[in-house]
């Protein structure tokens, strides 16, 4: 039993830091982009690349992971958000982060191959560790530095409470003077970083495998949905719940029902409390 | 008529006479059309298979062609998208008026691209393994060239209960169609063979542990496991949990367990060993430590296209792609001509012809040309150059 916790509770915190890059794009531009799984899968990916194919130490390898997911938000932004933002109110973003998201996956299979790829063992430790196994613990410590190391950024840094600012009314915030486009595109590398430090983390967990974008993306959602959009803690029970459900899920009624039973979740909590659990309820004033 | 409009005229007859005689040099080239998932998903079986397909043709075309005539091979890379092997199907069947089509690579790519062949009358070597790609009243110009799912699935139960003497039988399989498919047929067969599994589960190919599958399977007192999966993701992570739960159980089942990218998911290199999986007598050592004559001689043809040293892709997805255009070349030869109702009628009469990846026999009724014989089981760790050891038997 301990042993589909501990799993379900490796993956949903994967989960949960997938919600919090949500977290932090939401605020500064109010797009849930497509792309966000795909910034971990990123990381994996090009974490693994440096540390097995270059040889390299895994400090350099957490460095070009982080990089490289920052590279990607940047580009997110610029490809994605910034034109569609300025031209039209419309749910555009959701096409322009999709389609951006199936290239960039699709470029990372015909260079990195389809198959998956291992991801190399980041502390020394023996095989056969069981549940203390670094691959379960990793995630979850990530997912936790990063829900505090965001709290921290937004409550006692110049730059966070401009995040703050943004997220409230962008349109004051920029009649105050802050420089919103440069603002959201900050947001967007920041995302693209803690993303890509995501997948590294849960490299172990996941391997390093090209199409876990899309999975990452959707479940991230329904987590980031299930605590409610906007809350830190919110996405970290959303993703422990997600994970745990359909670790048990799959225990208890096999792998067929595991998608169903995610997917029934975001039905229930959208029906039952819309804003998630922790999600602050937008009350218009008329 | 005014000097321009002449002009105009003339121009047209002269660019239609070209045209035709364009055609008509086109016309004598025998056109083969070959739907292969060169990018994307599952991309290495076709890139392997595509090695044996040029190689053919040029062998082919440099000893004169078949009939004097070149053969043209259009090659289609439908990047495992059904929606583009549709379309190439079709542009292959009425645009490029093709001969002959290997393939699609993949079965789902397969269910859509072969009804499509069929409507068009074009000669089809499918390359799939799923039962529904074959249907002689559905698809009377479809022939399969590999063996089918329930060959691989009926070879692995044998070795399972005869061999290695086992009873009591965990089958896993992942939740693609394919994985609940394969779960199904494979419970079937054993309950044929009188054994009930004592543990079935199907599992979600990206799950990231499958240590709670293994214990469950220990603890319903399973003496073999039977893992029904294409994803090497899956089958590692099998393999690891068997391995740091420490169960040492036999693991039978899909060619894949046997797959190069399996070796470097284990978390041990022993993690591999006791594993079998189902594949081919063509690609097996014998006991003497040699390869069947003809494969060998295919190895030594082909080597040097592939760099010269030892070979590090499955050997028999070469063997199938050669084998592909050598059965065209047959069918054509014995026809004298590319006439599709003539070639269907010679591939249904065709019996035990020798290829490279296996000997095929078709009849009126039968399409499925890979014989149970060719079947052997090999010990996943052994690959070497391309092929397998034998199974201990």
């Amino acid at each position: 039993m301990l042993t589909v916790i501990v799993t379900g509770l490796a993956i949903g915190m994967l989960y949960a830091s997938i919600a919090l890059v949500y977290n932090v794009m939401f605020s500064t531009s109010k797009v849930l982009s497509v792309t966000t799984g795909h910034l971990s899968m990123v990381g994996g990916v090009f974490g693994a690349y440096i540390i097995s194919v270059l040889h390299m130490n895994w400090l350099l390898g957490l460095l070009g992971a982080v990089l490289a997911g920052a590279t990607f938000g940047w580009l997110t932004d610029v490809l994605a958000i910034r034109r569609v933002l300025a031209r039209s109110d419309e749910h555009l973003w959701l096409l322009s982060t999709l389609a951006l998201a199936t290239m960039v996956q699709q470029g990372v299979g015909l260079w990195w191959g389809t198959e998956p790829k291992p991801f190399p063992r980041l502390i020394t430790q023996e095989f056969g560790a069981g549940l203390m196994d670094q691959k379960f613990w990793l995630p979850i410590g990530m997912a936790i530095v990063i829900a505090i190391g965001l709290e921290f950024f937004y409550r006692k840094t110049m730059y966070g409470k401009v995040f703050i600012a943004m997220s409230e009314d962008a349109f004051a915030a920029r009649a105050r003077g802050v420089s919103t486009d440069k603002i959201r595109l900050l947001s967007y590398v920041l995302s693209g970083a803690l993303g890509g430090l995501a997948g590294f983390a849960a490299g172990q967990l996941t391997f390093a495998f090209f199409a876990l974008g899309h999975t990452l993306t959707l479940l991230g959602f329904i987590a980031l949905a299930v605590g409610g959009l906007g809350s830190n803690i919110g996405a970290l029970i959303g993703g422990a719940a997600l994970g745990l459900l359909n670790s048990f899920a799959s225990y208890y009624f096999g792998g067929e029902y595991q998608q169903t039973i995610a997917v029934g979740l975001l039905m229930v909590v959208l029906l039952i409390k819309p804003e998630g659990l922790l999600g602050a309820k937008n009350v218009r004033p008329v | 008529m005014p000097r321009s409009i002449k002009h105009a005229v003339r121009l047209f007859l002269a660019t239609a006479l070209v045209v035709s005689a364009a055609s008509a040099i086109a016309a004598d080239t025998i056109k083969i059309g070959w739907l292969s998932s060169l990018t994307g998903a599952l991309s290495s079986a076709a890139i392997a298979e595509n090695q044996g397909v040029q190689l053919a043709v040029d062998e082919i075309n440099k000893s004169g062609g078949i009939l004097g005539r070149q053969i043209e091979l259009l090659t289609r890379d439908t990047a495992g998208d059904p929606t583009k092997a549709v379309n190439f199907a079709q542009q292959l069947a009425f645009s490029d008026k093709v001969h002959f089509v290997i393939g699609p690579v993949n079965s789902g790519e397969g269910l859509a691209a072969v009804p499509i062949l069929a409507r068009a009358g074009v000669p089809n070597l499918v390359i799939g393994a799923i039962d529904e790609l074959i249907d002689p009243e559905k698809y009377p110009r479809a022939f399969r060239v590999i063996n089918t799912n329930r060959q691989w699935i009926s070879t692995a139960n044998d070795y399972a209960i005869k061999v290695l003497k086992k009873s009591k039988v965990a089958v896993i399989a992942d939740t693609s169609g394919y994985g609940t498919a394969s779960a199904k047929t494979a419970i079937e067969l054993l309950e044929k063979a009188g054994i009930k599994p004592v543990y079935t589960v199907l599992v979600d190919n990206n799950k990231t542990d499958l240590t709670d599958e293994m214990n469950k399977a220990r603890a319903a007192g399973a003496d073999v496991v039977m893992p029904w999966t294409a994803a090497t993701g899956m089958l590692g992570r099998l393999l690891n949990a068997r391995g740091e739960i420490g169960w040492n159980v036999p693991v039978v089942g899909h060619p894949a367990i046997m797959a190069a990218q399996i070796r470097q998911l284990l978390n041990k290199p022993e993690y591999w060993q006791n594993a079998y999986a189902a594949g081919y007598v063509s690609t097996t050592f014998g006991s003497n430590g040699k390869l069947p004559e003809r494969t060998q001689q295919l190895v030594d043809k082909i080597r040097p296209k592939l760099g010269g040293g030892e070979i590090d892709i499955l050997f028999w997805w070469v063997a199938m792609g050669y084998d592909t255009v050598k059965i065209i070349e047959h069918a054509i030869k014995t026809a004298g001509s590319t006439d599709a109702a003539a070639l269907q009628k010679v591939l249904e009469n065709t019996r035990d012809y020798k290829g490279v990846y296996a000997t095929y026999t078709w009849t009126a009724t039968e399409r499925n040309g890979f014989p149970d014989s060719n079947m052997a089981v090999n010990p996943a760790n052994t690959f070497k150059d391309g092929s397998f050891k034998l199974a201990p038997r």
